[in-house]
């Protein structure tokens, strides 16, 4: 990696040394703060425990020994409050639109979404169904990993992916200055996905 | 004994415990069908549970919308009783298709029936009378009342491919 190392917006996976660099480049360079915040949540991006559909096999199998993808600094974590960042595991169904609805507004900002499988994308095999919605109407959805199910490597990728996002349009630092993300509109979901519970 | 012996048998003793109650029966490699007249059925239950069946395993529904009937099926078997625990016996019958088509429940024969009624409540729309909580289980109440899975139900075509 040395030499490609001033690329823009670059993930340094698990080399502690290049990553304590960075950090101390960013402090001597006197550069935005923003820039150590994005730097610092780009590896810690915790997954709330939302499992939606089949899909979750992949997910656990992700952050399982042989994957590990809990090098990058992700960790799946119980409580919405807590966390920062959500993978929708495959299908959504209309009642469970609403926990997602209700999960993500429980999470603090800056948060993200990454969504998994065909379901999620456009509906896979589920395509035709009177009972599932598409995850991207109810959230704001950044990374999304075709297949079905994905592969663990592939949500790694993802993983990496927005780490990657979050570096190059510096979305934290901006999002917490501002107080709203800057390259994305809020999405509202068009019908309220809780109404057949809200009566 | 063989497997076939196993269900000859139990097909008698189902014979001769519900007797002029059973209106046909058929048998097939360990599955029996019986099939009562929905008036009967709780007697006819609680006459099954008193030969040891003591579970539903599923309640099912078979929209035969040509012949205009509904197909209302309890798939009993038994954990107490070795002999019979070999064989799934169908306790059927067969109602007109209607709006509101209705068949009394079984839930206070076998309570392990609740939810799987619900279930049929929601997908067919069967109104299971003496039911003490009859409303949706899986579906949200707004999808429910379409009864998806009733032959003529027609789901919104999305096409494959989207621009
Ligand atoms: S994409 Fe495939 S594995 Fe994932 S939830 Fe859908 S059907 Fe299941």
């Amino acid at each position: 990696m040395p030499g490609s190392q001033k690329a823009k917006g670059r993930v340094y996976v698990g080399n502690v040394d290049v990553a304590a660099k960075r950090a101390r480049e960013i402090l001597m360079k006197k550069a935005k703060v923003g820039k150590l915040v994005d730097w610092a949540t780009a590896f810690s991006l915790w997954p709330v425990h939302l499992t939606t559909s089949c899909c979750g096999c992949e997910f656990a199998a992700t952050w399982s020994p042989r994957f590990d993808a809990e090098r990058y600094g992700a960790l799946p974590w119980v409580g919405a409050r807590q966390t920062n960042m959500i993978l929708i595991e495959g299908t959504v169904t209309r009642k469970m639109a609403c926990a997602l609805r209700v999960t993500w507004e429980q999470m603090p900002y800056p948060k993200f979404a990454i969504a998994m499988g065909a379901c999620a994308l456009d509906g896979g095999i589920f395509y035709n169904s009177y009972n599932i919605v598409r995850p991207w109407e109810v959230i704001p959805v950044d990374v999304f990993i075709p297949g079905c199910p994905p592969r663990p490597e592939a949500v790694a990728r993802a993983i990496l992916e927005l780490q990657r996002i979050i570096r190059e349009k510096d979305l934290v630092g901006s999002w917490i200055a501002e107080g709203k993300r800057p390259d994305k509109p809020i999405v509202k979901p068009k019908e309220d996905p809780c109404a057949w519970w809200r009566g | 004994m063989s497997n076939s012996n196993i269900t000859q048998e139990v097909v008698e003793r189902i014979k001769s415990t519900l007797g002029d109650l059973v209106k046909g029966i058929e048998e097939h490699k360990g599955f029996v069908t019986v099939y009562v007249d929905p008036e009967n059925l709780v007697k006819a239950a609680s006459l099954l549970k008193s030969m040891g069946f003591d579970h539903v395993k599923s309640v099912t529904v078979v929209d035969r919308i040509k012949e205009k009937v509904f197909h209302v099926g309890y798939h009993v078997s038994s954990f107490s009783d070795p002999e019979l625990a070999k064989v799934v016996v169908e306790l059927a019958t067969i109602i007109s298709r209607e709006d509101d088509a209705k068949v009394p429940s079984l839930t206070g024969v076998w309570t392990s029936a609740e939810f799987q009624e619900r279930e049929a409540y929601e997908f067919f729309g069967i109104i299971f009378e003496g039911h003490p909580d009859l409303r949706p289980i899986l579906l949200a109440p707004d999808v429910a009342e379409k009864r998806p899975l009733r032959k003529d139900f027609v789901v919104k075509e999305e096409g494959i491919y989207r621009e």
